[in-house]
């Protein structure tokens, strides 16, 4: 019994602050998850159609904020189908073996004027590496905005095989820009 | 030699002009056919890189060619050069200038539709001004295709011609396009 009652004073305690931080629900028509790639020195943009969010943040309890996001990596799309077939073969995205990525921060740092950081961890192609986001946290008529960006370097991933292993012409370098719109569940 | 035309002959910068536009044109072919016949991968992406670069160039070339051209006499033809011979050369000419202006445009269109933006060297990249579209990209495709081929038949003409003038002809008209004396 005493242990019993000791559980449940445990739970009462750790649950507000587990659920402290807000959960959000990601719209995914409006939200964006788009990368810009250098290819023989000129930019181009791609975006991933399909990806999943879960949520929670709250500016003033940071500490139980945390983001998880799941990435179909099937789903990129730059517009130009043979460059898809290319990102998602074995030398790039490697699709069949790797069929999702996944970004996880739990840590956030808040550098004051709405701005927001984390070093969160993606997960590509097996690989985990820390890539540091930098977000602001907004609303407008529409929602709560969740907007940022990121850089990495593909090669740290092992996005590119090979040939694709030439940063001369693709460059190592791809920058990473978001936009979730977010509703309070 | 001076630097600007006059009614007899080609000045300096009208020649530079057009050897350099030569010059750059053979590139491009060699370029295409090379780009062509690798397989998808970061050297076939440099080679097409490097014939935009240079399409973007005979482009901004031919542009300052044509303001020179409207700037500056145009040697004359020979005298006894027949009429059908003279609309021929006209419009060789025209047709040389309209598709060195529109080739390269075709291009950087069918780039544009792919969403494969164009960089100049590396240097810069050039703006986008279509929307990424198949239909679009397979058609300037087509069209980009096509207007090589035609450059090259309307070139051999062009060629032809000036050969014939100066072997046959044994005239002035290839020699006021090189930087040689004259003939009296």
């Amino acid at each position: 019994m005493r242990s019993k009652s000791f559980l449940i004073l445990l739970l009462c305690l750790a649950m507000p602050i587990a659920y402290a931080a807000i959960q959000w629900t990601m719209q995914p028509r409006q939200s964006e998850l788009a990368f810009i790639a250098t290819q023989a020195g000129a930019q181009f943009e791609g975006k991933f159609e399909k990806f999943t969010a879960d949520i929670r943040f709250d500016p003033k309890d940071l500490t139980s904020s945390r983001f998880d996001v799941t990435i179909d990596m099937a789903s990129v799309n730059t517009r130009d189908s043979e460059r898809d077939g290319i990102l998602k073969g074995e030398d790039l995205f490697a699709v069949k073996q790797y069929p999702t990525a996944r970004y996880v921060a739990e840590t956030f740092v808040d550098k004051g004027n709405g701005q927001y950081s984390a070093p969160g961890k993606l997960t590509l192609r097996n690989v985990t590496k820390e890539v540091p986001i930098e977000f602001t946290f907004t609303e407008d008529s529409k929602g709560t905005w969740l907007k940022g960006t990121a850089s990495l370097k593909r090669l740290d991933f092992g996005v590119g095989q090979g040939d694709w292993k030439d940063t001369g012409t693709v460059a190592n370098e791809v920058k990473v820009r978001f936009a979730l719109l977010l509703n309070k569940n | 030699m001076q630097l600007k035309n006059d009614t007899l002959r080609y000045g300096v910068v009208a020649q530079l002009f057009h050897w350099s536009i030569v010059a750059l044109i053979v590139t491009q072919y060699v370029l295409a056919s090379k780009a062509d016949a690798l397989p998808i991968g970061p050297a076939k992406i440099a080679t097409l890189a490097t014939h935009k670069s240079v399409g973007m160039t005979i482009f901004g070339l031919a542009v300052l060619r044509l303001i020179w051209r409207l700037a500056n006499p145009v040697p004359g033809l020979p005298s006894t050069t027949p009429r059908w011979q003279r609309a021929a050369a006209h419009l060789t000419h025209w047709a040389l200038y309209a598709l060195i202006l529109i080739t390269p445009l075709v291009g950087w269109t069918m780039s544009s539709a792919r969403n494969f933006p164009v960089s100049w060297f590396g240097l810069f990249t050039l703006p986008d001004f279509v929307e990424p579209s198949k239909e679009l990209y397979d058609f300037c495709h087509e069209l980009h295709e096509f207007l090589a081929t035609a450059l090259f038949v309307v070139a051999i003409v062009h060629i032809a011609a000036a050969l014939k003038h100066h072997f046959y002809d044994r005239d002035n008209v290839l020699r006021r396009m090189l930087p040689v004396k004259l003939k009296p």
